[in-house]
């Protein structure tokens, strides 16, 4: 029971932490734990010693000696701490309340005085920046009146050339000409080159004697 | 033909009886209602038992042996726990077994309580911290408050005004019990 009382273990743990930051480094003289079991000892069963009921008792009695002492002398110095914190003032100064307003007065006064000089260089800033983007979208829109005038001329080019070029279409009017015209002159793409580079345009061989 | 004398080898364990799951998978309703003890917490005189309140089945895990989420109303030392406590992390344990209900009774019938401790209100300063205290205050014995806190199935209290403990702290090894005496002969 008293047992029970003292050993907490979850409160114990939490209260002292003690595994977690308490790094042991170990230099194997021996196997080093992640070697498996020496093949003389897999079957090696160990021992289970028995503890004597007056031994048993008398470190269940140590255990709860020691707990009670460790927690009460941890509780006197938690409460201490805090009974120097709440009355103490070491870190920090005590002021009555006139000079608390007085202090606090000072203090917006301070504030007012930061915030005018930080809204004049905000002025200056903002009209400063007002102006650069005004440039800038005047620039931007002279640039774009540019290129729309640029691209408009390109237009007008390519029209121009269009039409250039409708005088030779084949309309439905001249097809039948067109028709002739094209049986009237057969175009021979065929040639043959010989060594030297000459070129000899038709098929025939007549091209040769010419 | 001589009788065959069965030579168990290996580990010993002081667990006897089933895991949970066998003992609860092969009862009807899951065995809600019927009566278990743990056999390792029969050491104790004080009635320890756990009535089955609730089952609910986890999946098996290979090369584990079969958890299960059980909710138990536990009595402990002869102290009903207030709340319905859930067994899961030692569900797999094989030291659990099934109280038949015509032998209940037992259980029920053992009004067994743990003796109440007493515990003294001041303990004195270990020797070092007393010192300083006595330097600043200037007291001759400083005295501290002892270290207590409430539970519901706590047997030991801190005594009231007026009132004798029954258990003497104090800053040092203390006394040993009459039973375990001979451990310190020719050494204290």
């Amino acid at each position: 029971m008293l047992r029970q009382l003292l050993n907490p273990m979850s409160v114990t743990a939490v209260k002292t932490g003690s595994n977690d930051f308490a790094l042991e480094f170990v230099r194997w003289r021996r196997k080093p734990r992640w070697l498996p079991v020496a093949k003389s000892k897999v079957f090696r069963v160990p021992e289970r010693k028995k503890q004597t009921e007056e031994e048993r008792i008398e470190l269940m009695r140590l255990h709860n000696q020691y707990k009670t002492q460790l927690r009460s002398v941890r509780q006197y110095l938690r409460e201490e701490v805090i009974r120097h914190q709440e009355t103490s003032t070491a870190d920090h100064i005590v002021l009555t309340p006139e000079q608390e307003e007085a202090e606090f007065q000072r203090c917006l006064e301070v504030n007012a005085e930061w915030n005018a000089k930080i809204a004049g260089e905000r002025e200056v800033r903002l009209a400063k920046e007002r102006d650069e983007k005004v440039a800038y979208v005047q620039e931007r829109l002279e640039a774009g009146k540019l290129r729309e005038e640029e691209r408009r001329e390109r237009a007008d080019e390519r029209i121009r050339f269009e039409i250039e070029q409708s005088k030779t279409f084949v309309t439905r009017a001249n097809l039948d000409e067109a028709i002739e015209a094209a049986l009237a002159n057969p175009v021979d793409h065929n040639f043959a080159i010989d060594l030297a580079g000459n070129l000899y345009r038709g098929r025939g061989t007549q091209s040769l004697n010419n | 033909m001589s009788q065959k004398v069965i030579k168990y080898i290996g580990r010993t364990t002081d667990f006897r009886g089933n895991t949970l799951w066998e003992l609860v998978g092969n009862l009807p309703d899951w065995g809600v209602g019927r009566m278990l003890i743990r056999n390792m917490f029969q050491r104790y005189p004080e009635p320890c038992y756990m009535r089955i309140l609730k089952v609910s089945a986890v999946d098996e895990k290979p090369n584990e042996e079969r958890k299960v989420r059980v909710t138990v109303e536990k009595t402990w030392r002869g102290v009903t726990q207030p709340k319905p406590v859930e067994i899961y992390s030692t569900s797999y344990k094989a030291d659990y077994e099934l109280v038949p209900k015509e032998e209940e009774h037992k259980f029920l019938n053992n009004k067994k309580q743990v003796a109440e401790v007493i515990l003294p209100t001041k303990i004195e300063f270990p020797p070092l911290l007393r010192e300083y205290i006595r330097d600043e205050t200037g007291e001759s014995n400083p005295q501290m408050k002892v270290h207590f806190k409430k539970t519901f199935n706590k047997q030991a209290r801190l005594a009231q005004p007026n009132e004798q403990p029954t258990l003497q702290v104090s800053m040092d090894l203390g006394k040993p019990k009459p039973v375990s005496a001979k451990l310190y002969e020719g050494v204290l």
